[in-house]
């Protein structure tokens, strides 16, 4: 199979190349329409912060990998890029590689499930450019079922990886239902902004957030639909939250233990979750030694953090296992697009409905008409068939590429629904 | 139907060994291989177990409630078809290999030791007795379910504190759930104790005529029943809360505990018939 890829990623170049090439869908639709005015005849481009990849079957025989990577690079003025910084794949590897984004276990975080959406966007793009034709619409499809089932059948996607998700999880240790609390959020920078999204993704009641600029504060609030608090006043609030999640880059500590103490009394020794996120830290370390007041700072969600990571790396072979699955089951039916093994499945698939309808029939019939019956219907069969089977054998002798063979045998496959049939009979 | 119970008797311990290494196969791998294959053998269990029950108190035309090892066995049985109930409730299927190896010891010691007993003194073929025991049974299995998720709750609050986020912060569900399991077992223990401790008021002065309010086990049961009573009310009159509470019922069970042992083999009194 004649499909090339090049990739740019986490393991070829640094974050500064990456960006730099990163592509929104408006430059990604512009591309496309680039590579397919003379480059690639179809295929899909997936840009995100972490890799940009171009899959495609060339328009012509010409076409090589550096050819693929001058036309990104040319595309985004970024000279400072060189072939050692991109992977290059061909047939089966592209495929392989693909299936290896979509399961997530080529990310920087292995298991990231957004990188299987990110490929669904990517085909989607693709596919409204005209850009996925009957080919590619088959390889992205099987590659869309192995992400699918790396994630449904193993667990390479649980687990928090991050230290934001790691704070939710284990807050959700403690408490059921985060319906029903309340958190503040103290800091307005990036990571508070993440742990804020990710206590509003797990349905708190009511967020807060509070910052030392108080604009800033007021914009993720608005932004985030929650309320804010200003500065000097949030400790006075602090008995009010039960989830307090710290992530400033204050010097000193903001928190005291005094001051969770006081809170705590007020709120009658309800539990508190503090999750200080900061480096250096913002709450009192001490603070733990209160009941019911569970602190935990960027050390220990650390650790929950790594025993993830280990777990998802555990998952590797399974996740393989099922990209072997996936490669084979498309490289089975890809190798039955040739002219010879169609013809046999065209015949064959007539021939069934010939002799289940004479079968059905053959009593409304005397014992002499059965046996003309019979000539009848197969020389009926023969003619149907002999202009498809002269066409088909005509594909492979034309010499107009293996792709374009590929695609009519397909679609004749399709038309008739040999392969539905074939799978149909493997079930029962 | 002798061999039948005598085969029984030796298949429910393995029964439960079975259901047992299943919910810890499952609990220390995480895997959920056994996700459903566990509920299907929990309820073959106590299939088993109830159509046993049922068989002895045929055969032997009384309850089985006349011995120590009679009494462990309708201790097994009650433990883990609570923890079925709950289980089938709350959809918390993590927590089991804790309450099932209580009902896997009960019911060995049970079947080790259980001798076939036709002559029982007449009054423990009574069917009020019958009311009594199971009730105080159902009810002392409620305390022990409570008190198995009051040691969890303990064990996950302590390793929350302590930053260790090993295979207890990995399967056990949240703190609050735990307080919550824990709580309503308790109550349903404290009911059920409620109606064991009801029946006995009435229908043993009638009974036994040397029958004292002093008995020993009158005493522990109501200890018992009194300190249950306190934590409940507290709870609902939300004074005390997770580790008072369920140091309450751990504490609760263990006095139940120490007061059956006190009564049935210490003491001797009205109440002991073995």
């Amino acid at each position: 199979m004649n499909l090339f890829a090049i990739s740019i990623n986490h393991r070829t170049a640094p974050v500064e190349l990456r960006e730099s090439l990163f592509l929104s869908e408006e430059e990604v639709r512009s591309l496309i329409d680039k590579a397919k005015s003379g480059l690639l005849k179809e295929g899909l481009i997936l840009s995100t912060c972490n890799r940009t990849e171009l899959y495609g079957i060339p328009a012509d025989s010409s076409l090589n990998h550096p050819l693929l990577q001058k036309f990104i690079v040319e595309n985004k003025n970024t000279l400072k890029i060189s072939e050692e910084n991109f992977q290059s794949f061909i047939s089966r590897e592209s495929l392989e590689h693909l299936f290896r984004v979509a399961t997530g276990i080529d990310s920087l975080l292995i298991g990231d499930n957004q990188v299987y959406k990110q490929v669904k966007d990517a085909f989607r793009i693709s596919e409204e450019m005209q850009f996925a034709g009957f080919l590619m619409k088959r390889v992205f499809n099987a590659a869309l079922k192995a992400g699918k089932r790396a994630i449904t059948e193993t667990a390479i996607s649980e687990g928090a990886v991050t230290v934001a998700y790691a704070a939710v999880q284990l807050v959700e240790k403690i408490f059921s239902n985060l319906s029903k609390k309340s958190a503040l959020v103290i800091g307005a920078g990036e990571t508070g902004e993440i742990a804020a999204k990710h206590l509003i993704d797990r349905g708190i009641h009511r967020l807060t957030i509070t910052n030392r600029t108080p604009d800033k504060a007021e914009k993720l609030a608005i932004k985030l639909d929650s309320s804010f608090l200003t500065f000097d006043q949030f400790k006075n609030h602090l008995h009010n939250f039960d989830i307090i999640v710290s992530a400033t880059s204050a010097e000193d500590i903001l928190i005291s233990k005094k001051d969770v103490e006081a809170a705590m009394k007020k709120r009658d020794f309800a539990s508190m979750v503090l999750m200080d996120i900061a480096v250096p830290r913002d709450i009192d370390p001490h603070s733990k030694q209160i009941d019911y007041v569970f602190y935990h700072d960027i050390d220990s969600l650390n650790i929950i953090v790594e025993q993830n990571l280990s777990k998802r790396k555990a998952e590797i072979p399974k996740v393989q296992k099922i990209i072997d699955e996936e490669l084979d089951s498309f490289f089975e039916w890809y190798n039955s697009l040739q002219s010879a093994p169609t013809i046999k499945n065209l015949r064959d698939h007539f021939e069934a409905i010939r002799t289940e309808e004479v079968e059905k029939n053959i009593n409304k019939f005397s014992t002499e008409d059965r046996e003309k019956l019979e000539i009848v219907t197969k020389r009926i069969i023969n003619k149907i068939l002999h202009h498809p089977t002269t066409e088909l054998r005509k594909v492979n002798e034309s010499g107009t590429g293996a792709e374009d063979a590929v695609t009519k045998i397909g679609i004749i496959r399709s038309l008739f629904g040999i392969d539905k049939n074939k799978s149909d009979e493997e079930e029962k | 139907m002798k061999p039948v119970i005598i085969f029984l008797n030796i298949l429910l311990p393995i029964l439960y060994f079975g259901t047992l290494s299943v919910y810890f196969y499952d609990f220390m791998r995480g895997e959920k291989k056994f996700f459903n294959a566990k509920r299907v053998l929990i309820f073959i269990t106590l299939f088993v177990h109830i159509i046993y029950l049922f068989l002895r108190t045929s055969e032997f035309s009384h309850p089985p409630i006349t011995n120590v090892f009679e009494i462990f066995t309708v201790l097994a049985f009650a433990i883990t078809f609570s923890y079925f109930v709950l289980e089938l409730v709350t959809d918390i299927r993590g927590t089991g290999p804790f309450i099932i190896i209580i009902s896997f010891i009960f019911q060995l010691i049970s079947s080790l030791f259980i001798q076939e007993q036709v002559v029982v003194k007449e009054v423990l073929k009574n069917n009020l007795l019958g009311s009594h025991v199971i009730s105080a049974l159902l009810g002392y299995s409620g305390f022990t379910i409570s008190a198995v998720y009051g040691f969890l709750y303990l064990t996950l609050y302590k390793d929350l504190k302590k930053n260790r986020f090993g295979l207890i912060f990995n399967r056990l569900p949240n703190l609050e759930v735990l307080e919550r399991l824990s709580f309503y077992s308790a109550i349903i223990g404290f009911i059920l104790l409620s109606i064991a401790i009801i029946i006995g008021i009435i229908w043993l002065p009638k009974a036994f005529p040397d029958f004292s309010y002093l008995d020993p086990k009158l005493i522990g049961s109501g200890l018992v029943w009194l300190l249950y009573g306190i934590g409940i009310l507290s709870k609902l009159l939300s004074k005390w809360k997770g580790k008072k509470l369920v140091l309450l019922s751990i504490t609760g069970f263990l006095l139940a505990l120490l007061s059956t042992i006190a009564s049935n083999f210490l003491a001797h009194s009205f109440h002991s018939f073995y």
